[in-house]
């Protein structure tokens, strides 16, 4: 019964998405202004269709529904109550129910938001976003049918993916991407309705960045999520391999961070809306083309779902997306032409432009290493994977350069810089820079990677510094408020730049975290009896006893756990395990990670003896690891404190988003 | 042709190939490795039989014979080759012998699987610590070996069977099966 509603819910929906792009396509055409309203109301209706689509569904995983093909592949009689909540998205069938869910909520609330404004955009708004809903659907209802029953029913399923059900953070990593993904949808269809209507004008840029920036946050978070999940399960002591589907996830991260600069100068200075439109087409192609990669199994990495049937339909509409945005770009060319003004070589234009073509660069160097390998046997038949020191070697220089004008860009004025503001704004967080990087030599730091991002990081966070500093002591002797209000109000009153300033703090944090953990890891492998001890770094790590039981959340996975205790700057226990799964052939491991501020303590059992009791371990000390965590939060936060609704009091005659009274009015006669 | 009308060249510029490229991905799984025991001796075993006998891949051979990895776990894979590999046993059982090795897997389990799909009549053997899986090399069940007369291995079929699939890879250790 209950698999019947799900399944007649997903066709409800494929009808409504049907019928609101015919809708919105005649309202755009005619202008009938109820056709709009009714396209809305079916929009709606189609995400409460997936709302009880993915009830019905995670109803019968919690029931244990074998009679539901899904269910059967994805769960057992065993499997605890969260872990069979959470394999809605486990699977290739169900997490395609919950995508939709994703997007057809993210278009309900951009539809409902605007229904009374930018009444000539809206309607090609709402028929590209249903477009896609529909697309959805229709992968449910043909190919990836997540209702599909199975005759007759098993007794008992195969239980979920192994690796997913190791860790909670399978609760977070996927829901967070997908928002991400599905969230992209937004500025791709205003990026589409613009270049239908010809309004590809400030008004635009603002609603587009807005709603690049949510799903950005998503995206960041999803990314940074799933480095921490990779971290906790996967037991190789790393957080990124540059595995083809991370490679997905970061490729629209790269293209909307990418946008999310150009619009500002776009916005600024005018110009560059042919660039910026084409950066907001590459990133849902993107995310399209990341989903083909992840869904159709065509590349081999961890997260490829088995092979299906919905390969061709996924390039399909790659095809359909890509030719269609493309040609309305081709199309509306002459119109998009020129435009902007002229400014000086330095200058934060300049900055921002260069920041571009980095950002492009990495596009471009990720996309190729993860297609070569696709590219090698369409052409050569040989089969070749890129590794970790290709992209290594390739993207490091690239994200080093980007760091470097993160604490530049800022600082620098629009127009032209002068060598005076330079001077001014660079000399004292220059000698911090090399002050504290000398002082590291002297330290015992030889790494030279680590010493150059140490050092570039105390010059952008000096750079940044500096910045909030004079501007918070600008308002503080202006109207005479102490330096935290004063700094609070400055930040509140400037919302996106103070957030922009955030989110580089967290992506400083993380640079550091990377730069020190990959420099100054260490690590070892042992062989220990009970009761000996091995020594890594300033900690001793005892072997007390090795236990093989079956789990207690689910007595079909038997677990082989090695219980150590360390001492030195942290101490205590930890039990580090090799799980069974019956569905496995592989045993999955179970790092046992101690986490401190400073380092952490990552113990792998690698191999084991029953009989004498004797472990392999797997022993790694990774610096400022955690950091890396936290500067992914910090990024997440300024993002949202950007995007974070201004409330409307202030009046209306205060210059607009320039903190500096004494530039502002240059500004002011600049942008006039 | 006016320069500007070139521009639309742009757009099956970058649509053809990005489309050839990921469409060339199809029908491939980039995980499939050959097995390394094809042209070689299929791996001897002693084992006992799910009806409680005992079986020997040495009395085996001397006929071409298949080897089938499978589980009660294992739907819906192992549920769909199932009438493959009973209607290979109705047809050619009188010159080949097909045996299912049951890859980690309870004997009671096993054995209500072939109460319910149907029990074709060839036998069954237990796979006491995956030893056989391990000598074959087996990831994951379902998972097939044909080995011809002389003991040698023929072909492999990773995943579950189908009839087009069974017909061409019997053809490499069955006379007069069309390949």
């Amino acid at each position: 019964m209950i698999p019947t509603i799900g399944h007649a819910a997903i066709l409800v929906g494929l009808a409504l998405s049907a019928y609101a792009v015919v809708a919105y396509v005649l309202a755009a055409r005619g202008g009938d202004a109820r056709l709009s309203v009714s396209g809305r109301r079916a929009v709606i209706g189609s995400f409460v269709a997936a709302g009880i689509g993915c009830a019905a569904m995670m109803i019968s995983l919690l029931a244990h529904d074998f009679s539901v093909l899904y269910v059967a592949r994805n769960n057992a009689t065993t499997t605890p109550p969260f872990i069979s909540a959470i394999s809605l998205w486990a699977a290739l069938e169900g997490s395609i129910l919950f995508w939709a869910l994703l997007a057809t909520g993210w278009a309900a609330l951009v539809l409902h938001r605007y229904r009374e404004r930018h009444r000539a955009l809206m309607p090609w708004v709402g028929a590209t976003l249903a477009g896609i809903n529909l697309f959805f659907f229709t992968v449910m209802t043909w190919p990836g049918n997540p209702f599909a029953r199975t005759a007759p029913v098993a007794a008992e399923g195969l239980g979920p993916n192994a690796l997913l059900q190791n860790h909670p953070f399978m609760a977070l990593h996927p829901p967070l991407l997908y928002l991400g993904y599905t969230g992209l949808a937004v500025p791709f269809a205003f990026g589409l309705a613009a270049l239908v209507t010809r309004r590809l004008d400030e008004e635009w840029l603002r609603i587009v960045r807005r709603w690049t920036i949510i799903p950005w946050i998503f995206l960041t978070l999803g990314i940074v999520a799933g480095a921490w999940w990779s971290y906790e399960v996967l037991g190789w002591g790393g957080y990124w391999a540059w595995d083809p589907v991370e490679n997905a996830a970061l490729l629209p991260w790269l293209t909307a961070t990418a946008f999310l600069h150009s619009a500002m100068v776009a916005e600024r200075r005018g110009g560059l809306r042919i660039w910026t439109s084409a950066l907001v087409i590459a990133t849902f192609v993107l995310t399209l083309v990341g989903t083909f990669l992840t869904r159709s199994g065509v590349v081999a990495s961890v997260h490829s779902f088995t092979q299906s049937a919905i390969g061709p339909w996924f390039l399909a509409a790659i095809v359909i997306a890509l030719g269609v945005s493309l040609t309305l770009l081709v199309w509306r060319l002459p119109d998009l032409a020129g435009g902007g003004r002229p400014s000086g070589t330095v200058s934060r234009e300049s900055a921002f432009l260069l920041n571009n073509v980095l950002f492009l660069g990495l596009t471009f160097a990720v996309l190729f290493g993860t297609l070569l390998p696709l590219i090698m046997l369409a052409t050569t038949g040989e089969q070749i994977s890129v590794g970790a020191p290709w992209y290594n070697a390739v993207t490091v220089p690239i994200f080093i350069a980007l760091l470097f004008l993160m604490g530049v860009g800022p600082a620098l004025p629009w127009g032209t810089a002068s060598w005076r503001t330079l001077r001014d704004r660079f000399t004292v967080p220059l000698l911090a820079a090399v002050v504290v990087a000398s002082t590291a030599v002297l330290a015992g730091i030889r790494d030279l990677g680590s010493l150059g991002t140490l050092a570039l990081a105390i010059f952008v966070g000096g750079v940044m510094l500096d910045e909030v500093v004079r501007g918070a002591r600008g308002r503080a002797r202006g109207r005479g408020e102490d330096p935290a209000t004063a700094t609070w109000r400055l930040a509140t009153r400037n919302r996106r730049r103070y957030g922009g300033y955030t989110v580089h703090l967290g992506v400083l944090v993380m640079a550091i975290g990377v730069a020190v953990s990959s420099g100054l890891a260490i690590d070892r492998t042992v062989t220990l009896a009970p009761g000996e001890t091995a020594a890594i770094g300033a900690y001793e790590i005892t072997h007390d006893r090795l236990i093989v039981e079956p789990l207690a959340a689910d007595q079909r996975v038997i677990e082989t756990r090695a219980e150590v205790t360390f001492r030195g700057p942290q101490r205590g226990t930890l039990g580090t395990a090799l799980r069974d799964y019956p569905n496995s052939p592989t045993a999955i491991a179970t790092p046992a990670v101690r986490t401190s501020l400073g380092e952490d303590l990552y113990v792998t059992l690698l191999a084991s003896d029953p009989g004498s009791g004797t472990v392999t371990l797997h022993l790694f000390v990774n610096p400022l690891v955690v950091w890396i965590w936290i500067g992914g939060a910090i990024a997440g936060l300024g993002a949202a404190f950007a995007v974070w609704p201004e409330r409307r009091t202030r009046p209306v005659t205060q210059p607009r988003a320039e903190p500096r009274p004494s530039r502002a009015s240059v500004e002011t006669v600049e942008g006039a | 042709m006016s320069l500007r009308s070139l521009r639309w060249l742009l757009v099956p510029l970058l649509v053809v190939p990005l489309t050839w490229l990921l469409f060339t991905g199809f029908g491939r799984d980039p995980r499939v490795i050959e097995s390394p025991l094809i042209g070689r001796p299929a791996p001897a075993w002693t084992t006992e039989t799910l009806d409680g006998g005992q079986l020997s891949s040495a009395e085996l051979t001397g006929r071409p014979y298949v080897v089938n990895f499978w589980a009660s776990w294992c739907v819906p894979a192992c549920v769909d080759e199932h009438p493959v590999l009973a209607a290979a046993h109705a047809e050619h059982g009188d010159r080949l012998t097909l045996v299912g090795v049951l890859f980690d897997d309870r004997p009671d389990d096993a054995r209500r699987f072939l109460d319910r799909y149907g029990d074709a009549g060839y036998r069954h053997v237990l796979d006491e610590r995956g030893r056989i899986s391990i000598d074959f090399g087996v990831v994951g069940p379902p998972e097939t070996f044909f080995v011809d007369a002389e003991g040698i291995v023929r072909a492999k079929m990773t995943g579950p069977l189908t009839d087009d699939v069974m017909a061409r890879h019997l053809g490499t250790i069955l006379p007069g099966v069309s390949r």
